[in-house]
């Protein structure tokens, strides 16, 4: 199986800080093309209205957590079958287990290195359609 | 990739002064909740939003602290995170006992922001700021040389070699050529034929240094090792010569030296006062000197902070409660790894027989506050810089450099210690170079120092300034990689690994390769420093049986206990 081409990256954070950071490790070192939402909600309304290859989903933010945004998010034609990865600063194993089993296809620990970060998440696409 | 690395780092820079900028009012943001809490005129609904925020903001700020290198910051968040996270999985109302606690970890936030409030300091090295890449495009400005010489292959050969030790190497076949190249750019370095078809190396050097205000290092290169030619390259500002056919490691060691950034280290100074205003006044004037600080209120912290932060020197309140400076000096003096450690006192003390009982406990010097900030400076560097001398005897391995085995193990504990509490990972590796007893039976003891001597200088130079680089034993290296998982490591290691089976050496016209084999442990899998070190081994002996030249992980069954 070939693995689809990655190149749009919807990523969900609260925070502004982190935000940017990211944006720019997806896209200045990644060349990936990026769209931010600052929470779920948002993530909900504009996403179904782009096509995205990926969404990147912070576990923890107020008012609508990353899970919650993924169930709403699968239950939207348009985004049923995006591939969705976490963000987390709590990585034990059994959560890492809990987070795929809601249909998360990897977790990424945070804090992240800005240096790395798209090469991991290129990494955990390419895993992920191996 | 979009943009070029250096484009990159810039922006990244630019975010984490961004975010220095509002750490402040993040803190502040923090308190004022925990004011709320603390102040106990909530109600139950409020004191449990309260506590909920608190969580909140502090887990946000234990993630963005350490993206943006504010590691204490994010340290000190976790911690109230943590607790706070308790307290709401039990569902009761705090009590005074919870309310206090929080406080304090409310001013460990605050103080280990202090550290960071003043850009200079944090940059002076403090902590990285951002990870830097290990791609040797990063400092490529800096490792670019030119190459003059109007043989192609020797040119090609030479060129090849640097690649190794992460230098880019633009070659020359004519002066002409360099003459217009060198108008464009200055190279970090220039290695220079003497003779060449359209002129004189030496003569073309001496032309281009009159017009420049800081001369171009030069090393020169020739067929003839005449004490004629020698001069000559020396008058024209050379700063080492060669003959060929060219030493590679004599080479690198004199590029190295040459194209060398690095500042001296800056001294770690541990400052224990019970008072924080006074302590983040005497850090200031430290650091304003160049000093790296690090500040300790309570006396019963100090154990960790000479661990972690490895001081050359205490500075030490006199008078504190719970246990006062002497008994403090007595306590560090009596474990061997700081016997010989500065400790320097600092009280309101005038009488001079107690001053002179404070010594007899183990202080170097007494200083009375209040104390002019010039004469604290230079009673501390001073003191400091010594023991940063003699310390490196104790530490360093004599051939190499590198930390020598004890210090290894030592570093090695203490990173295995900081990944567990920070939950990042830590890659563990043992190098042992592959049939060296031969290489040593062969060509001689001499040329096997060169050898481990050039693995070392590999490893420097791939590695980051922030992962321990250590002398095991005779040809044994191990390498703790910081913040490296196993992937990422491996590759790291393999391309080490590449790099130093194409180096040649050199020794009285023979040629030889030497390769090394690697076993890594990545920590946390579980356990401790131990076994993971132990698992390295297994690793590394396993690289072995299976041929040798390569790198192994270790994998679950290598864990002791399996």
């Amino acid at each position: 199986m070939t693995t689809p081409v990655l190149n749009r990256i919807l990523y969900v954070e609260d925070e502004a800080d982190i935000q940017a950071v990211a944006q720019l490790a997806l896209e200045a070192i990644g060349g990936f093309s990026v769209t931010i939402c600052s929470s779920g909600r948002e993530a909900i309304q504009v996403a179904p209205g782009l096509s995205h290859d990926l969404i990147l989903l912070d576990v923890m933010m107020p008012d609508m957590d990353g899970p919650s945004t993924l169930k709403a998010l699968r239950g939207i034609a348009q985004t049923a079958a995006t591939p969705v990865i976490f963000m987390t600063a709590k990585v034990q194993p059994h959560e890492v287990a809990q987070y795929k089993e809601m249909g998360a296809i990897a977790v990424i620990p945070k804090p992240f290195d800005p240096m790395t970060l798209s090469a991991t998440v290129r990494r955990l696409w390419e895993e992920a359609h191996g | 990739m979009a943009n070029s690395s250096s484009d990159v780092m810039a922006k990244l820079q630019a975010l984490r002064d961004s975010f220095a900028a509002q750490l402040p009012d993040k803190i502040q943001e923090i308190e004022a909740v925990g004011e709320t809490l603390c102040g106990g005129k909530c109600s139950e609904t409020e004191e449990d939003e309260a506590l909920k925020l608190i969580h909140y903001l502090s887990h946000k700020l234990t993630g963005s602290g350490a993206t943006f290198g504010f590691g204490a910051v994010s340290d000190a968040a976790r911690t109230l995170e943590t607790f706070v996270n308790g307290m709401l999985d039990h569902a009761t109302r705090p009590t005074t006992a919870q309310r206090a606690q929080i406080r304090g970890y409310l001013e460990g936030l605050q103080q280990a922001a202090g550290k960071h409030d003043h850009k200079d300091g944090a940059n002076a090295g403090q902590e990285s700021a951002i990870p830097m890449p290990r791609v040797p495009e990063n400092n490529g400005e800096h490792r670019l040389i030119y190459l003059v010489d109007d043989d192609p292959l020797l040119a090609q050969d030479l060129a090849l070699q640097l690649g190794n030790f992460n230098y880019t190497t633009r070659i020359f076949h004519s002066l002409a050529e360099f003459r217009k190249a060198v108008r464009q750019a200055m190279p970090a370095a220039l290695i220079m034929d003497m003779g060449l078809p359209d002129g004189n190396g030496a003569n073309a050097i001496m032309e281009i240094q009159e017009g420049r205000a800081a001369p171009l290092p030069v090393v020169f290169l020739s067929g003839r090792g005449d004490m004629e030619a020698r001069l000559a390259g020396v008058r024209a500002g050379g700063a080492g010569y060669f003959t060929k056919p060219v030493d590679i490691g004599a080479m690198v060691d004199a590029l190295d030296a040459l194209t060398a950034q690095k500042a001296p280290a800056p001294y770690r100074i541990l400052i224990v006062d019970d008072t924080p205003s006074l302590a983040r006044y005497f850090a200031l004037t430290l650091r304003g000197a160049g000093m790296i600080t690090e500040v300790v209120t309570d006396p019963m912290d100090i154990m960790r902070a000479l661990v972690e932060f490895a001081p050359e020197l205490i500075l030490l309140d006199m008078y504190m409660p719970g246990c006062n400076g002497l008994e403090l000096a007595m306590v560090i003096r009596q474990q061997e790894a700081y016997v010989g450690i500065p400790i320097v006192f600092l009280s309101a003390e005038t009488d001079l027989n107690k001053q002179l009982e404070a010594m007899r406990q183990g202080g170097d010097d007494f200083l009375v506050k209040p104390i002019q900030p010039d004469h604290l400076i230079s009673a501390v560097a001073n003191r400091a810089r010594r023991y940063h001398i003699l310390r490196s005897f104790m530490t360093r391995d004599s051939l190499t450099g590198l930390y020598n085995h004890t210090t290894t193990k030592e570093l090695l504990n203490n990173a295995a210690g900081l990944a567990q509490r920070r939950n990042t990972p830590l890659a563990f590796a043992m190098i042992d170079i592959d049939h060296f007893k031969s290489v040593n039976d062969t060509y001689g003891h001499a040329t096997g120092d060169r050898v481990i001597k050039s693995l070392s200088r590999l490893l420097q130079q791939r590695l980051r300034k922030t992962d321990i680089i250590g002398r095991y034993g005779g040809e044994e290296f191990a390498v703790a990689l910081i913040d490296a998982d196993a992937t990422r490591a491996a590759s790291i290691m393999n391309e080490i690994r590449v790099s130093f089976e194409q180096i040649r050496h050199r020794v009285d016209g023979r040629e030889f390769n030497v390769t090394f084999s690697c076993g890594m442990a990545v920590f946390p899998p579980n356990g401790n420093a131990a076994e993971f070190n132990e698992a390295a081994d297994k690793a590394l002996y396993e690289a072995k049986r299976s041929g040798r030249n390569k790198v192994v992980v270790a994998d679950s069954t290598m864990l002791s206990g399996n």
